[in-house]
């Protein structure tokens, strides 16, 4: 960037304003953390708990589910050491956060609600997680995201309509479209803006 | 080629528009960012973020982390009220001189 005694004409003046707002937009995707952890925790749990009420007399399966809470001390642990350390916070990001957390509440209040019929939760936590998947899609327009929100709302419908069979895969399908698959790709796109 | 002289003189500087355009979108931004981003030396960096500060459109404030020192910049209402005005400005002076 020259001295300050350059006379800039408009475009210069436009250039420079759009060059710095659009370097600001990127923070947020290095955030592919929280999507892989939270993706393939969930996939492990409903898997289990899958597993578990097939192949077991385990009177409540849905118990593997609590291994939720140390992963949202994991997951706010990483996010703080992070936030720390990140040498911008960019309103973005802040919108970013705060739907994510405000799912997180909702979550909490949906499992206290539930609480006496946990085995039937899942197509309403599905349609819980679609709204910030969906959101955070559009804050750092990245598509699979968008895609993914809109998947969840798909496989809760399926979750509810598809009979105990085949309902509780709905979970660990939508985890792989919803956030494994965007993780992955949010992941590599990191990686190779970085080179 | 269109001049400006009636601009707000404190923006109308490539290397404070940079950082003021930077810290319209952020609620904070460490000096380190800003000269990265900016590309711009240390010094130079220095020099205009105190006149950015002296004007009231940013704020600066300084702390350890880790031991290490850090210089926060956040930008204030009057920066970011004053930045509008200069976009505002700055669109009219382009619709004048495409007309």
């Amino acid at each position: 960037m020259e001295n300050e005694q350059k006379v800039m004409t408009g475009e210069e003046s436009l250039r420079i304003i759009s060059e710095m707002i659009n370097r600001t937009k990127v923070n947020i995707r290095q955030g592919s953390f929280h999507l892989l952890f939270w993706g393939w925790l969930i996939v492990f749990c409903s898997l289990s708990e899958y597993l578990l009420f097939r192949l077991t007399d385990m009177e409540n399966p849905w118990i593997v589910w609590l291994l939720v809470i140390p992963g949202a001390f994991v997951s706010f642990i990483y996010g703080y050491v992070k936030g720390k350390k990140s040498p911008v916070h960019t309103y973005a990001d802040m919108l970013y956060m705060w739907t994510w957390i405000g799912f997180f509440i909702s979550a909490i209040v949906l499992f206290i609600i539930m609480s006496g019929k946990m085995e039937t939760v899942a197509p309403y936590i599905l349609m819980l997680a679609a709204i910030p998947t969906f959101i955070s899609g559009f804050i750092i327009k990245f598509n699979p995201l968008i895609f993914g929100g809109i998947s969840f709302w798909v496989f809760a419908l399926v979750s509810y309509f598809a009979g105990p069979s085949i309902g509780p895969l709905a979970v660990p399908a939508a985890m792989l479209t919803g956030y494994l698959f965007p993780g992955y790709m949010l992941k590599r796109k990191d990686h190779n803006d970085q080179v | 080629m269109t001049r400006f002289k009636d601009l707000d003189p404190i923006l109308h500087s490539q290397l404070r528009l940079a950082v003021i355009s930077l810290l319209v979108s952020t609620v904070s931004a460490e000096f380190t960012y800003i000269q990265e981003q900016t590309g711009a030396t240390a010094g130079n960096l220095s020099v205009q973020v105190t006149k950015l500060k002296e004007a009231g459109y940013i704020e600066v404030t300084k702390k350890f982390s880790n031991n290490y020192p850090q210089t926060l910049c956040k930008i204030t209402s009057l920066g970011r009220q004053r930045f509008i005005e200069y976009v505002n400005a700055l669109k009219d002076y382009i619709d004048k001189e495409s007309i």
